[in-house]
């Protein structure tokens, strides 16, 4: 195998963002394929986003590429002339070949090419191509190894030029080569009665799968549409313009024109300019960040395909609002947490179609993933029609791992129980399976969606369904944040966590073992008082009136007590450095108007001190 | 023909020149490596950080960037003075990161070659710690400590910092 031995470094630049589009797109159209067999504008896409891979990696000299690109467009080519229907089964080896692609492009970008195990895959694609494998009969693709074997040794001599023995490929083309179809299907030919390459079975290259698909996604590159950059532009320009007035303003001070009557009415002015001029900026700059959460949702399709065969289950995803737009470092965030709620809601949540018919509901289950903004947050659910959760299982369960004790379950209202699923190691099913089993995946959830400064809130109920509901701030470098007051020192939360804040007699406070508590209408809301947490001086005598902030940090809710509210304020976050990273209960810093430095309050990291 | 410019070779042949920055505490003297240091401010106004140890004074805003500052006589358990006029911190680079420290005066900036740098008495108890005393430089007319700050917090306490 050559080293990527490109002198045009840009060349190779192009190839990766063109393949990787190329391949994003091409997953989501393989699936839609499944459904509408017949569709040819989508089968002629499909064709030439294969084609097109093949031939940028052909003219860059990535042997395997191109020849597992090349076999898949045959197969694909057949399919496009209706020599082959389009079955689940072929739909299989067509996808396990567009991973392996993945794979290979993701080495090439980590810039170490291996020697990737593709034969497996190729020989699986290879009976597609016999003349035998038509429309009528239907295809074997997935036989057992044993039948592959010979399918591909008899291929290598039947169909002349099509099979490609891989080593024998690799050799004779150059990366100056630049008719790629033509002389790789050419050149093997004499060289076919080697097909005891073909002979191993080998194991397809699944365990570096999923690694390869999250290396493609990762985009260091952004591309922005004209239109924003001319809009940035223009901003800027007015920028100058308003900091040029300011330099003019500022000259007439210091020839101490200053006692000009309209003077104050013109810095007035400027002022209101500048800061309408800046939020227009910054409202820009952001909305540059902002990526479609499609970039997300898109490999989902493919996700729940894979399972509901896996599992045996009929599952209709429906997706609303993949175009709702969110910030690429949030967007890179909640892939995973995603993935673990869509392979509960598979696993868990919905039956097997005979379960279903028996509880009188459709065959196929449904799992509804949607979208939204909602002010400055964006609101992904994750809805199925399934069992839903069964709260009395649950319950027995955390106490069977010794979670809980029978009387604190005892005392337990629905949403208790439903944050029991967040526990480390808590898992209802007996036995674990690849899927799940092991008690991680809600933990990770949790844990990611706090780390977005998020919320989750879950709504079940048995025997119809369950929804995972994910609140989350549109951006995480600037953020709404509320500033209090506490004792004298001034504090900022993040106001995508706070519910609401009231102020309230200290006299109304209880203590429920040692905790203090407020009932705040039918919840008892578990107090923290910021003073004794960030131990702050008291200052003088103290009012018996208080505020307390109402916050949620994932699944829990809590009220914090300041001494004051402040007010509402956009802030840019600041890290606190790596010698302060990791105070409990702070989130980083921010700097107010007037220099000072105020910390953030990590609201998450607050109901962890609590505990 | 000697060229101005060229800087004149040291004539002793061990250890080149070493320009230290020094500054006051509690009476003595100390020093530290220039190139360390990155800019000395006057005291801002520093917002504390609750739940760190003592000796972290807390945070200020150095031209949009947060910096942490460590108020250095606490750290080496030394007796504290008042912050006044001549009250500095020195901003460091500390392997990296953006660090300052408070000290109760900056004097000059002085030239030493490396072969002034004597090893510390090995009876200095309390105090300051062993480990981030580079060495000590003993000139007729004064005492200079040198410091390395870079091994001023232990891998325990760095912990401590980045590890709860």
């Amino acid at each position: 195998m050559p080293p990527i031995d490109c002198e045009d470094q840009e060349l190779l630049d192009g190839f990766l963002t063109e393949t990787t589009e190329l391949l994003e797109k091409l997953d989501d159209d393989l699936i839609m394929l499944e459904k509408s067999t017949d569709d040819t504008d989508l089968m002629n896409r499909i064709f030439r986003s294969i084609h097109t891979i093949k031939g940028a990696s052909s003219f860059l000299g990535f042997d395997l590429l191109v020849k597992v690109a090349h076999k898949t467009e045959d197969v694909l080519n057949r399919l496009r002339k209706g020599e082959l229907v389009v079955t689940p089964e072929i739909m299989d080896v067509i996808l396990e070949a567009t991973d392996l692609v993945k794979l290979l492009v993701s080495d090439i970008k980590a810039g170490d090419i291996q020697e990737r195990e593709t034969e497996g895959t190729i020989s699986k694609l290879l009976p597609l191509l016999l003349d035998s494998a038509t429309a009528a009969q239907p295809a074997t693709p997935t036989a057992p190894p044993n039948d592959q074997e010979t399918a591909s040794a008899d291929t290598a001599v039947s169909a002349a030029g099509e099979p490609t023995p891989p080593e024998a490929a690799a050799a004779p083309e150059t990366p100056a080569d630049t008719a790629p179809a033509a002389s790789a299907s050419s050149v093997p030919a004499q060289k076919a009665p080697a097909p005891a390459a073909v002979k191993k079975p080998a194991a397809p290259p699944k365990p570096a799968e999923g690694k390869g698909g999250d290396d493609l996604s990762d985009n260091s590159t952004v591309r922005v549409d004209v239109k924003r950059l001319d809009d940035l532009m223009n901003q800027v320009g007015e920028l100058v313009l308003e900091r040029n007035r300011m330099i003019q303003i500022n000259q007439d001070l210091q020839q101490s024109d200053a006692d000009r009557p309209d003077f104050n009415e013109e810095f007035g002015k400027l002022t209101k300019r500048m800061s309408f001029v800046t939020s227009e900026l910054q409202m820009q700059v952001l909305k540059m960040r902002m990526i479609p959460v499609e970039k997300v949702f898109k490999k989902f399709p493919r996700i729940v395909r894979s399972m509901s065969r896996d599992l045996g289950k009929e599952v209709e995803l429906v997706i609303i609002g993949e175009e709702t737009e969110l910030d690429r470092s949030v967007v890179d965030e909640i892939g995973d947490p995603l993935i673990h709620l869509i392979r509960n809601a598979m696993d868990h949540g919905l039956e097997t179609p005979e379960e279903r018919l028996e509880s009188g509901k459709p065959r196929g289950g449904t799992l509804v993933l949607a979208a939204v903004h909602e002010g400055n947050q964006i609101i992904i659910s994750i809805k199925d029609d399934g069992r839903g959760i069964d709260t009395e299982r649950v319950g027995r369960k955390a106490i069977e791992k010794g979670l809980i004790t029978e009387e604190q379950f005892a005392a337990m209202g629905q949403r208790e129980v439903f944050d029991l699923l967040f526990l480390p190691g808590f898992s209802t099913k007996d036995k674990t399976t690849d899927l799940s089993g092991r008690g991680v995946g809600m933990d990770v959830v949790k844990t990611n969606i706090k780390k977005l400064n998020g919320l989750i809130e879950i709504k079940s109920t048995k025997g119809l369904g369950s929804e995972f509901i994910l609140r989350l701030p549109l951006t995480l470098a600037i953020i709404q944040s509320l500033l209090v007051e506490v004792e004298g020192e001034i504090y900022s939360i993040p106001l995508s966590s706070v519910l609401e804040t009231i102020r309230v007699d200290q006299r109304q406070f209880h203590l429920i073992g040692g905790q203090e508590v407020l009932k705040l209408r039918d919840i008892v809301l578990p107090l923290i008082r910021l003073q004794k947490v960030f131990n702050v001086q008291p200052r003088g005598e103290s009012d018996n009136f208080c505020y307390v902030v109402v916050v949620g940090a994932a699944e829990k809710r809590m009220g914090l007590v300041v001494t004051r509210l402040v007010g509402q304020q956009e802030v840019a976050i600041k890290s606190l450095g790596n010698y302060l990273a990791n105070i409990p209960g702070i989130a980083g810093s921010t700097i107010l108007g007037d220099g000072r430095v105020a910390l953030i309050i990590d609201p998450v990291a607050m109901s962890e001190v609590c505990d | 023909m000697q060229n101005a410019l060229v800087p004149v070779k040291a004539d002793d042949t061990h250890g080149e020149l070493i320009q230290l920055v020094s500054f006051n505490l509690d009476q003595e003297e100390y020093g530290v490596d220039v190139l360390k240091v990155r800019e000395i401010i006057r005291m801002p106004i520093v917002t504390r950080v609750p739940n760190t140890p003592h000796y972290v004074e807390g945070v200020i805003n150095l031209r949009g960037k947060v910096v942490p500052i460590i108020c250095m006589s606490k750290k080496f358990g030394l007796v504290e003075s008042e912050n006044d006029k001549q009250t500095r911190i020195m901003v460091m680079d500390m392997d990296g990161e953006l660090m300052g420290f408070i000290v109760d005066a900056v004097s000059e900036v002085i030239r030493i070659s490396g072969s002034e740098i004597q090893p510390s008495p090995a009876m200095v108890a309390g105090g300051i710690d062993q480990e981030c005393i580079a060495g000590v430089i003993n000139q007729s007319d004064r005492l200079l400590v040198l410091l390395n700050l870079e091994k001023m917090f232990s891998r325990d306490e760095k912990n401590l910092f980045t590890g709860m």
